[in-house]
């Protein structure tokens, strides 16, 4: 969900200034359940025999036409990445945001699959998914009907 | 043989017209009633005497229910005399009888508890309008005054306030929703009025929320409590005596690396080693692994310890079970720590203790 651009504005300017006491936006929960995860597209995965999904997280050369002479200097490998490894739960829900499922229906499932609570379902897939984000592992969409 | 539980199923199912696996159960000090499925307690207080305790609606519904309790004969308004604080101390020393409770003003306090839910309505500038049914007496033994009421204004509610001549408490139960709500609010609401109970029928109060039920002897008093997504701890206390209560989920993920024994001996309060294990069977017939066996003595200096040196109810033994329960996922394990003089306690327990 995109926010308006003065909202943004102030959330980040009440990062660093927080005398101004900008609150962050009061987003709905109802309206979070109907995001729809998506995977970013520069990450690759692949799915472990033991049930462990591996990510491969591609790193950026830090420290901009410097560090890219020192990596050169240090002989440091230019496609460096990074590996995270997800358990079999995190495994499942990582599957399931491919943009078409959305939190609710990945809640659902998960709580169906490993027969937890729907209340424990909603609150580790939501931790889990947030998570992801700070990380820019995913996105979230939210579908726009279409206009006549 | 028909456990208490059971009974309570079979009191419950009468009660709500719900075929039991349709439905929630709910049990927090003393206060238990039945919901629709899916609902899960998001709020509750620890104190047995006055508390709370509030549960959501699944999904993206807004319906709440919400419970208030305060008991009558605590509730002591003005500072205690020293006579009455040396009185409770002495305990059956005290000459005196205890003097009857009076029966509270409940159209008192239900005016109270409309002022509030009014200002809040004003505040969201919507108009407030409020329904008080007449008085009536309620219960098998005709042992509970109750007034209905219902409000509109920023919202809906349906409610019960009553006052309970047996448990001196004072419950104020309704569910809130929103106004487009009404219809679902009376079908919840009836369901609760018609399970809701203030107190235990036996000597044990019903402990249920997600997905565990786990009947304890009234005279504990929980002391710790740990509720995470996947894992669930309860501790109860009498004096030294404990009874600790955990649950985790996803059992087929845990148990990949683990046996049901090794989950055991790492959770377990005590060290395993020279406790003597062994096999056993739960009610719903899961392989119990049961260990049984003494404090040792940094045990019981540490045992002292948490309980301030106090020697009351003194626990010298320890018993404790783990088991996994295949059908809801799940790994249970009850402990007891307890003194000679409750031999059987874990037993109580696991036996009460409803996995599936």
């Amino acid at each position: 969900m995109r926010l308006p651009l003065k909202t943004r504005l102030y959330y980040t300017v009440g990062k660093h200034l927080p005398f101004l006491k900008i609150r962050p936006p009061n987003i709905d929960r109802q309206a979070v359940l109907t995001l729809r995860p998506g995977r970013n597209s520069q990450l690759s995965w692949e799915k472990q025999e033991t049930g462990e999904t591996i990510l491969s997280v591609p790193l950026k050369p830090q420290g901009g036409r410097m560090g890219r002479v020192m990596a050169k200097w240090f002989r440091i490998p230019e496609n460096l990445e990074k590996r995270v490894e997800l358990d079999e739960v995190g495994g499942y829900v990582w599957e399931l945001c491919d943009g078409s499922h959305t939190i609710e229906s990945i809640v659902q499932k998960t709580g169906r699959h490993y027969k937890m609570n729907r209340r424990e379902a909603e609150v580790s897939v939501t931790t889990f998914l947030q998570m992801l984000h700070e990380r820019n592992f995913i996105g979230f969409y939210k579908k726009v009907s279409k206009r006549a | 043989m028909t456990t208490p539980l059971e009974m309570e199923k079979q009191r419950g199912m009468e009660a709500a017209e719900v075929p039991f696996g349709e439905r929630t159960i709910i049990g927090w000090q003393g206060v238990r009633c039945v919901l629709p499925p899916g609902w899960n307690v998001t709020g509750f207080s620890l104190d047995r005497d006055s508390g709370y305790l509030r549960v959501d609606a699944p999904g993206n519904s807004t319906m709440t229910v919400q419970i208030r309790w305060t008991n009558a004969a605590t509730a002591n308004p003005g500072s205690p005399s020293l006579y009455a604080l040396l009185a409770q101390r002495l305990g059956k020393r005290q000459r005196q009888q205890k003097a009857p409770v009076q029966k509270p003003d409940l159209k008192a306090n239900l005016e109270k508890i409309l002022k509030e839910t009014a200002k809040q309505a004003r505040r969201g500038k919507a108009s407030f309008e409020s329904t008080v049914k007449p008085e009536k007496t309620e219960g098998e033994h005709g042992e509970r005054s109750a007034i209905n009421f219902s409000w509109s204004g920023g919202g809906r509610g349906q409610g019960k306030i009553w006052y309970c001549e047996t448990c001196h408490r004072i419950i104020v139960a309704q569910v809130v929703g929103l106004a487009k709500d009404q219809a679902a609010i009376a079908t919840v609401a009836s369901q609760l009025f018609a399970s809701l109970h203030d107190h235990a029928e036996g000597e044990h109060d019903l402990w249920a929320l997600y997905d565990l039920q786990v009947e304890i002897p009234q005279d504990f008093r929980l002391e710790t409590q740990d509720l995470r997504a996947g894992y669930l701890n309860l501790t109860f206390a009498r004096g030294g005596e404990k009874i600790i209560v955990d649950r985790w989920g996803l059992a087929n993920v845990a148990l990949k690396k683990f046996t049901v024994r090794e989950w055991f001996t790492r959770h377990a309060r005590l060290s395993l080693k020279r406790l003597a294990v062994e096999e056993d069977e739960s009610p719903q017939g899961h392989a119990v692994t049961h260990a049984v066996g003494r404090f040792s003595l940094l045990d019981r200096l540490r045992v002292l310890r948490e309980t301030r040196g106090s020697l009351r109810r003194f626990p010298t033994l320890y018993e404790g079970g783990a088991w996994e329960c295949a059908e809801s996922n799940k790994i249970y394990m009850v402990q007891v720590l307890h003194s000679r003089r409750t031999p059987g306690l874990w037993q109580e327990v696991m036996q009460r203790c409803v996995c599936h």
